[in-house]
């Protein structure tokens, strides 16, 4: 017979209480780790998506809105860049590489970025790690098609694959956008996983997109000029056909020479300024954007994080109340303690154990709670926004909520350990009733 | 040395109750009967000489050591080790068995740990308990008696202060109980005080204090 058989004993006595309270801290637990998991799985998740592009030229009307567009595929860019002036950006900076995007199509919900070569083997989408292919090549003709992780296992994408792009970006059922059905895309590559934003979305050749919209407007002007004529379903366009009017994108990715290893370059706010001042359009610093972006939404994961500790005090208050009310059916068993020769000190102590192993045991339900809870919610966050959110939790952050956890169940527990204290034997030894 | 001595004890409490004892001695082994009417302080006394309160005057010395020498933890451990209760409603610890409602009263002494288990079952044994592992909640009125019993002299007591023992049982079992209760102090070399309000418990205790009248008594 030990202390800690008395404090075990004492808690199985109390089961349905000792449930309640238990489940109480580790729901409470289970939510601020969540909570803290998500936000920093989200963060992690912008920033990734950005990789090594120093800045991005868009004709959205805020840098916020251009970098949410062009590097997290919110919606389609609505205004477009003409050839021209991307030629003419490509020449005012010794620029370390461009890359031309072209946004607006969509395949089943997912989005469709026609993007030059470069796309694959300059641009990393997590810094320091250049895309990988699981499966094919990067793109080489027309009508060939690159898809993300996710927009290949979301679909059910091979290499070999066939798809009908939509323009628009329309919703996962494909209705409201308007599909290309003339000119099937086959995929030629299957793109690793990179936990960014570019999983979800298909990459074509600029020139795919073009062809595709040209003889879509071709087809029109066709139609309009002999309404009569039926038979205009099989005009081609070749890339090389194509009209300087036609050729239209919705981005720039550019970087600027930097020393080699290094990410940052003097030359960056000069190019800034430069484009600032020479041309019509939004620039934007994709990094800072996402900076931005976390200021902006900052409050708002203050205020649950404010949240997730007011339902751990209330977790606490909880087991102050379970362990203060068993005082009184209590103060019998504290009584025949004191006789039998406990001290004052060792049944303080013991109570005091008693809200300690509940802290601990909830505490522990609670990471358990959170791994499953996390599981979950990535899985739906995933399947519902395509928002790709990794849930691991740092050992430090379940570590020191599990232990905030357990003092306060301690730090609750010290009032009734205080009334345990003061019991006055004598009057816990009256027959009852 | 004496098992109990006490000499100008006094203990006034609001609302007019008075006790007073000027002298009660009880030599080793020895076993004495306290009647009182009722609200005359019986249990009071016997609190105040478990050192579970303390009185306004006077001394109590329990063994050769006197309680108001003692403050705290001291006072606790030299209950546990040197004195042992019984209650009328036996304040035993539900949710432990019978072994381990001893075992629990050993935990506080210097007995050593690894004898705990032994001695609890021969106890129990030898007053009659033939299964210690049964949950204390679930054992008859009779049985639980004999548990109590045995506990108040797990650890080897020089006293044992039993307070109304045979008020929850009818007058046979009242016999029986209070022969169990003299037979197994006198075996363990424990002297024995028993408040009670039955006179019919006269007759088994060969010296009988009046309350109030204590030092007439001896």
């Amino acid at each position: 017979m030990t202390d800690f058989t008395i404090v075990l004993r004492s808690l199985s006595l109390r089961r349905f209480s000792t449930t309640v309270t238990v489940t109480m801290v580790a729901v409470s637990v289970a939510l601020l780790l969540v909570l803290l998991a998500m936000r920093d799985a989200g963060r992690a998740a912008f920033r990734r998506g950005t990789g090594n592009v120093h800045l991005l030229v868009s004709a959205d009307s805020s840098p916020l809105v251009a970098v949410l567009n062009g590097m997290f595929y919110a919606n389609a860019p609505s205004q477009p860049i003409d050839w021209a002036a991307y030629m003419k950006i490509r020449e005012a900076f010794p620029w370390s590489w461009t890359i031309p995007t072209q946004l607006g199509d969509s395949f089943r919900g997912s989005p469709v970025m026609a993007t030059s070569k470069e796309f694959f083997t300059n641009f990393e989408p997590v810094l320091g790690q250049p895309w990988m292919f699981v499966a094919g090549k990067a793109f080489e003709a027309p009508y060939e098609a690159v898809v993300g992780a996710e927009a290949a296992r979301v679909h059910g994408l091979k290499v070999g694959s066939e798809l009908v792009l939509a323009h628009g970006v329309g919703t996962a059922s494909g209705e409201a956008a308007h599909e290309h059905d003339d000119h099937p895309v086959e995929v030629v590559g299957i793109l690793a996983p990179t936990g960014s934003a570019h999983d979800r979305a298909i990459f074509t050749s600029l020139e795919t997109g073009w062809c595709v919209h040209a003889e879509e407007a071709r087809l029109k002007e066709a139609a309009a000029a002999n309404p009569g004529e039926d038979d205009h379903g099989h005009l081609h366009v070749a890339a090389e056909d194509l009209r300087d009017s036609e050729k239209l994108i919705t981005g720039i990715l550019l970087r600027v020479p930097t020393r080699p290893g290094e990410q940052v370059s003097s030359a960056l706010p000069v190019a800034f300024d430069l484009l600032r001042r020479q041309f019509p359009f939004t620039v934007a610093q994709p990094a800072q954007q996402v900076g931005r972006l976390f200021e902006i939404v900052s409050g708002v994961d203050t205020l649950f994080i404010a949240m997730a500790v007011a339902v751990m005090v209330a977790g606490a208050l909880s087991v102050m109340l379970a362990l203060y009310n068993s005082m009184d059916l209590r103060r019998r068993q504290v009584a025949i303690l004191r006789v039998l020769g406990a001290s004052q000190g060792r049944v303080f102590g013991l109570v005091l154990a008693e809200s300690a192993i509940i802290g601990l045991l909830g505490s522990g339900l609670g990471v358990a709670l959170a791994a499953v809870f996390g599981t979950v919610a990535s899985a739906e966050l995933q399947r519902r926004v395509g928002l790709v959110i990794d849930p691991t939790m740092d050992l430090r952050t379940i570590v020191l909520c599990a232990a905030a956890a357990t003092f306060l169940a301690c730090a609750a527990g010290i009032v009734p350990a205080l009334r345990a204290y003061r019991t006055a034997v004598v009057q816990g030894l009256r027959p009852l009733g | 040395m004496h098992a109990l001595s006490i000499t100008g004890l006094e203990l006034t409490r609001p609302g007019g109750f008075n006790l007073s004892v000027p002298t009660l001695t009880l030599a080793q082994g020895e076993q004495a009967l306290l009647v009182a009417p009722s609200g005359g302080g019986k249990s009071t006394l016997l609190h105040l000489i478990a050192g579970l309160e303390d009185p306004d005057a006077g001394s109590i010395t329990v063994a050769g050591t006197p309680m108001e020498s003692l403050r705290g933890a001291t006072r606790d451990a030299f209950r546990g080790a040197s004195i042992g209760m019984v209650f009328q409603t036996f304040n035993l610890l539900h949710g432990f068995s019978a072994s381990e409602n001893l075992m629990v009263a050993m935990m506080f002494s210097s007995i050593p740990a690894a004898t705990h288990d032994s001695r609890a079952r021969a106890l129990l044994a030898e007053l009659g308990i033939e299964l210690p592992d049964q949950a204390v909640e679930t054992m008859s009125v009779g049985q639980q008696q004999r548990v109590a019993v045995a506990r108040a002299l797990a650890c080897r007591p020089s006293l044992v202060l039993a307070d109304e023992p045979t008020a929850s049982l009818d007058p046979a079992n009242a016999a029986t109980a209070i022969g169990l209760l003299q037979r197994a102090c006198r075996d363990h070399g424990a002297a024995l005080l028993c408040t009670s309000h039955d006179p019919s418990l006269r007759a088994h205790f060969s010296r009988v204090i009046e309350l109030g009248h204590a030092e007439a008594a001896r």
